[in-house]
């Protein structure tokens, strides 16, 4: 889609123009906006070339934009207008994108409803009752309501491949440094990664393109080189070896979806490739959830003390300099947040570190050992990206919180998280209407092998440029 | 050890700078119950003689900033995001010793 | 019962680098508020750290002049608290891996050189600044981010005279080699002292007292002793030491509690993850270590074996590193070190301070002292006559052309000098007489009359010679 926008640039205006407004008509439906940005100004000032030019876009709203409100989702922030911009928002600009809107997410990206934004929840376009699943949701909605072809969102347990999934369309998580995390309002630093969505694999093979690349400004961004990702389009799946990550598949308690995936791996071996059942130590895939919440909790607990309401942030009276920032982050973050706080906190403390934080840390590098033990045969690991379809946004039946289904099947792909391999989630097909994706997760820097993959199950299921018509 | 009761919590988020209300900081005992026992999933993991992972990679980097100017803001967009403000500085109440 | 006491001292400093530690953003001293910040200082959401390589670079020559070891792969990690001039709310330091660990300098006492222990140095970042109004505090965010670094001594200092020398010895050490400003009074550097007392002879260290913001070097001294002396009356009276956070009070010389302490604060340190460890080049390290600028000590015995000058003239000459370079500007146009030696921390040194400046703002020209210092050993102006040239060689006047303008040449002519001492001789028969009597002072008299005839321009030294000759020829 994007390379047809490009070259049509006779239609810029009025496609950013359309987009915009599209944006705006489906808000009622959707709430996925929390700022829309009028794209006449940056069509002023469009650079004359670039490989999005004149492509709408939307950007979730914990990428700083200078001048544009930035809230994270959250309300101690709603108020908050950047002084600078991320260095993605500088690339895209560069590339001649357009953004339309600054999309809704959970607060500060702690969250994997959509429901926990400060405007209130975002809804599936294909079913507006359902959640389209988060952090990323607000960016997921549009994408899936083909209001724009891109938008960026960012991926700290499952943020973008989550949401893709309960979207019907790709989202994608490069390699830990492939893209900079300058001007990116955090969660958790050593796993937050800037993901997109897009409705193809060559949309998802342009968009890395442009924004991939060293920053000083990021020390944990990389120094290699870019390739050229649509070659990877151009290449074939045979002969790839493909681990099914058999711990997942067995834990997934929907029967329709198993079929499905089964059905998608026997045509994925008629094409050449070879797919095998992997086993993991079904304890380590166990604990992937606990170790992502208590890494992520403490590392944001840190990460959020400076929303204290005296730089910036919605600031709330008090006497003094304490009163201020107790107030301020009292009333400025959900119920949620601080208890997530509270519980990071907790394991941050001296007396208790050995046992949570650093314990989970050591898991951590049990977990990654065990994929790259997996990659030593393997170019990519595939399994179905949840277990069931968007859950209704009025569900309040939370589950068994120790069921395989949920610690396993719903909660494992934060273990590319952990080990920063790049992961992506593509439709797999649809169960009541709805859609439901594939996972893949491919070695470190190995992007063009994930995308020649997900080229392929593209071309089986057939879903290309998906998205639906919000009513 | 101390019990994890509603005001041992409330204590720990006065620390972290905000409050919790009481059905809150119950809402937290209770989910603190389900979460030892997530814990107890890690924790029957053996991890003796394995070393925290704190970044995704580990190779070490040798880049370091070179030591120029090149980064200043405005004074006025260092103060965009506040109302108050006294002749370019940021206000507080007077801080309590 | 004797007591003795322990003592160890925490000292930042911050590095004399263009920009802050993580930072591009400059460094700043007095100037407007918040107008050397970025939005990293200020710490704004989705900002990120980057390390300032001439901050490495110093806290390595700070490490490789105390003889620490130097740690190549440098981690940083978080400290957490919630203050209004902190803006992330944590600040970025060296809990776990400092740069440099296990070094110790040397400090002169009254009873001869002592080393002492340093345990680690290790890098972080600056506070905001707050100022206490009446009704508010007002916060300027340009010494956020600036680089520190903290030295923590070893706890083997006994007295506030130690106390003093070993932060004298450090400010001397960071100073000359260029790592900091080292000026206590506008806070560049900052002092923590930590005080204990038990009885002589026992193993255990009794309950530490921590003394802040030490604003002097005497300061230290004072409130060291002041300490000693207030914990040792507690235990001789049977009462408790407790652990508190106490302050010098300067107008009463004693120190003030803050507040107790209470248990430990948990600052819950770990790693900082958005600062992968930096693997530092050995040959750049080796490097920075084998151009490091020179050591007080170092200088010290250069001066000694080079000019000749005495430890006293050396220790006072080198305690100002302005005035030290100056002296050796000198030396380029002088081979008379001791005179020139002189005139720095006499004359000159009195003119300084009278106007209220310092050597490097002043207006005086080494070649220029150096001709000064030509003409007096020439003979062609007198002491006397220099001292009343020195305004005009501060301000930066040729001393010859000066002493001309004021004629104020020294008269060396023999003639001159023989006819002027005559016409002395012939109208003191008396001195004469007393001469001839042995007694020495005569002379000294007859000196002073021929000065006195010569307006103060004889050449005092030809003078004697000429008036001892002329004597004996009258005997």
């Amino acid at each position: 889609m994007i390379k047809e926008m490009v070259n049509h640039p006779e239609d810029i205006a009025e496609r950013c123009q359309q987009a915009y407004e599209k944006a705006q008509a489906s808000q009622d439906k959707l709430n996925a906006v929390i700022t829309f940005v009028d794209p006449k100004e940056q069509l002023e000032k469009l650079p004359s070339q670039g490989l999005l030019r004149g492509v709408p876009i939307a950007i979730k709203d914990n990428v700083c934009t200078k001048g544009v409100r930035t809230t994270s989702g959250s309300k101690i922030l709603s108020n908050y207008v950047p002084v600078y911009d991320a260095t993605i928002t500088k690339k895209l600009e560069e590339a001649g994108a357009v953004c339309i809107a600054k999309t809704s997410m959970d607060e500060l990206a702690m969250g994997g409803t959509n429901l926990t934004s400060f405007i209130g929840p975002a809804h599936n376009p294909w079913d507006t009752d359902r959640i389209t699943g988060g952090s990323s949701g607000g960016s997921a909605a549009l994408v899936a309501a083909g209001i724009v072809p891109m938008a960026i969102g960012s991926d700290t347990g499952d943020s973008v491949r989550k949401p893709a999934s309960f979207c019907g369309i790709v989202g994608v998580k490069p390699t830990y440094g492939r893209i900079s995390r300058y001007g990116v309002i955090p969660y958790t630093s050593s796993l937050d990664h800037v993901g997109y969505f897009t409705r193809s694999v060559e949309d998802a093979c342009v968009s890395l393109q442009v924004l991939a690349g060293r920053d000083d400004l990021d020390l944990t961004s990389s120094n290699r080189p870019v390739p050229d990702y649509s070659q990877a389009l151009n290449e074939s799946v045979e002969g790839k070896k493909i681990a099914i990550l058999a711990n997942v598949v067995e834990s997934v308690s929907n029967p329709e979806t198993k079929d499905m995936f089964n059905k998608l791996v026997e045509k994925l071996k008629q094409a050449g490739a070879i797919v095998e059942e992997y086993h993991f130590d079904d304890k380590l895939m166990k604990a992937i959830l606990p170790t992502y919440f208590t890494i992520a909790n403490c590392e944001a607990a840190s990460n959020h003390s400076n929303l204290d309401g005296i730089r910036f942030g919605v600031r709330e009276d008090g006497a003094d300099m304490k009163e201020i920032m107790t107030n301020s982050r009292t009333k400025g973050f959900g119920p949620l947040i601080r208890r997530r706080f509270v519980i990071g906190s907790y394991g941050l403390f001296e007396e208790n570190q050995e046992r949570i934080f650093r314990k989970a840390q050591k898991v951590r590098r049990l977990i990654v050992n065990a994929m790259k033990d997996c990659f030593k045969e393997y170019d990519c690991i595939i399994a179905p990206a949840s277990s069931n379809i968007a859950p209704l946004i009025n569900d309040k039946n939370d589950g068994d919180k120790l069921s395989a289904d949920y610690l396993v099947a719903e909660n494992y792909m934060a273990m590319a998280n952990f080990s920063g391999d790049p992961s992506m989630t593509v439709p797999m097909g649809f169960e009541s209407g709805c859609p439901i994706g594939v996972n893949l997760t491919c070695n470190a820097w190995q992007e063009e092998t994930m995308f020649t993959i997900a080229k392929a199950i593209e071309d089986i299921t057939g879903y290309k440029d998906l998205q639906t018509e919000v009513k | 050890m101390v019990e994890k009761n509603k005001e041992y919590f409330q204590k720990l988020a006065d620390q972290l700078m905000f409050h919790l209300s009481d059905e809150e900081a119950e809402e937290l005992v209770k989910e603190f119950g389900t979460l030892e026992k997530q814990f107890s999933l890690m924790e029957e993991i053996d991890t003796d003689g394995v070393e925290e992972m704190i970044y995704p990679f580990e190779e070490p980097t040798t880049y370091i900033r070179k030591d120029v100017a090149d980064h200043v803001i405005t004074q006025d967009d260092a103060m965009a995001n506040v109302t108050k403000k006294l002749e370019g500085h940021f206000v507080l109440p007077k801080v309590v010793k | 019962m004797e007591y003795k006491a322990t003592i160890g001292i925490e000292i930042h400093c911050q590095l004399k680098t263009n920009t802050k530690m993580f930072s591009g953003a400059p460094t700043s001293f007095g100037r407007k508020a918040n107008t050397c910040v970025n939005e990293i200082d200020l710490g704004h959401p989705g900002t990120l750290p980057a390390v300032n390589q001439e901050a490495i670079k110093k806290a390595i020559q700070a490490c490789t002049a105390l003889h620490l070891t130097i740690d190549p792969l440098v981690k940083f990690d978080r400290k957490n608290y919630y203050y209004s001039d902190l803006p992330k709310g944590f600040q970025i330091t060296q809990q776990f891996h400092p740069i440099g660990r296990d070094g110790y300098i040397e400090i002169p006492t009254s009873t001869g050189k002592k080393k002492i222990g340093i345990e680690r140095i290790h890098m972080e970042e600056d506070t905001a600044k707050q100022f206490h109004l009446t009704k508010f505090s007002l916060l300027d965010f340009n010494r956020a981010g600036t680089p520190l670094i903290e030295i923590v001594s070893r706890p083997d200092m006994k007295s506030g005279e130690e106390a003093e020398s070993y932060v004298e010895a450090l400010r001397q050490t960071l100073f000359y080699i260029g790592v900091s400003d080292c000026k206590m009074e506008e806070g560049s550097m900052r002092c923590d002292v930590n005080v204990s007392i038990a009885p002589k002879g026992s193993d255990h260290l009794g309950v530490k007292n921590e003394i802040k913001n030490l604003n002097s070097i005497s300061h230290v001294g004072k409130a060291v002793e002041y300490e000693i002396k207030r914990q040792t009356e507690l235990l001789e009276a049977g009462e408790v030491v407790h652990q508190e956070t106490r302050r010098y009070d300067e107008k009463t010389n004693t120190t003030v509690m803050m507040r107790r302490k209470e248990g430990s604060v948990d600052y819950k340190f770990f790693p900082e993850p958005n600062i992968f460890p930096i693997q530092l080049d050995p040959s750049w390290i080796k490097d920075i270590q084998e151009h490091m600028p020179e050591l007080p000590e170092a200088r010290k015995e250069r001066y000694a074996k080079e000019y000749g000058l005495n430890e006293h003239d050396i220790r006072i000459l080198i305690a100002d590193m302005e005035m030290s370079k100056f002296f050796e500007e000198v030396m380029k146009y002088t081979k008379n070190a001791k005179a020139a030696c002189n005139w720095l921390l006499g004359e000159v040194s009195a003119w300084l301070n009278k106007h209220e400046t310092s050597i490097d703002k002043s207006d005086l020209k080494p070649d220029m002292l150096a001709k000064m210092i030509a003409l007096v050993d020439d003979g062609k102006v007198s002491s006397a006559q220099a001292k009343q040239l020195c305004d005009d060689l501060m301000e930066g006047k040729d001393p010859e052309k000066a002493a001309e303008e004021k004629g104020l040449k020294q008269v060396s002519d023999t003639g001159a000098l023989t006819a002027m001492v005559n016409e002395v001789l012939d109208t003191n028969a008396q001195a004469i007489e007393d001469y001839k009597n042995g007694k020495g002072r005569a002379v000294g008299f007859l000196v002073g009359q021929v000065m006195k005839k010569s307006k103060g321009q004889a050449n005092p030294g030809m003078v004697s010679k000429i008036l001892e000759e002329e004597l004996k020829k009258r005997i």
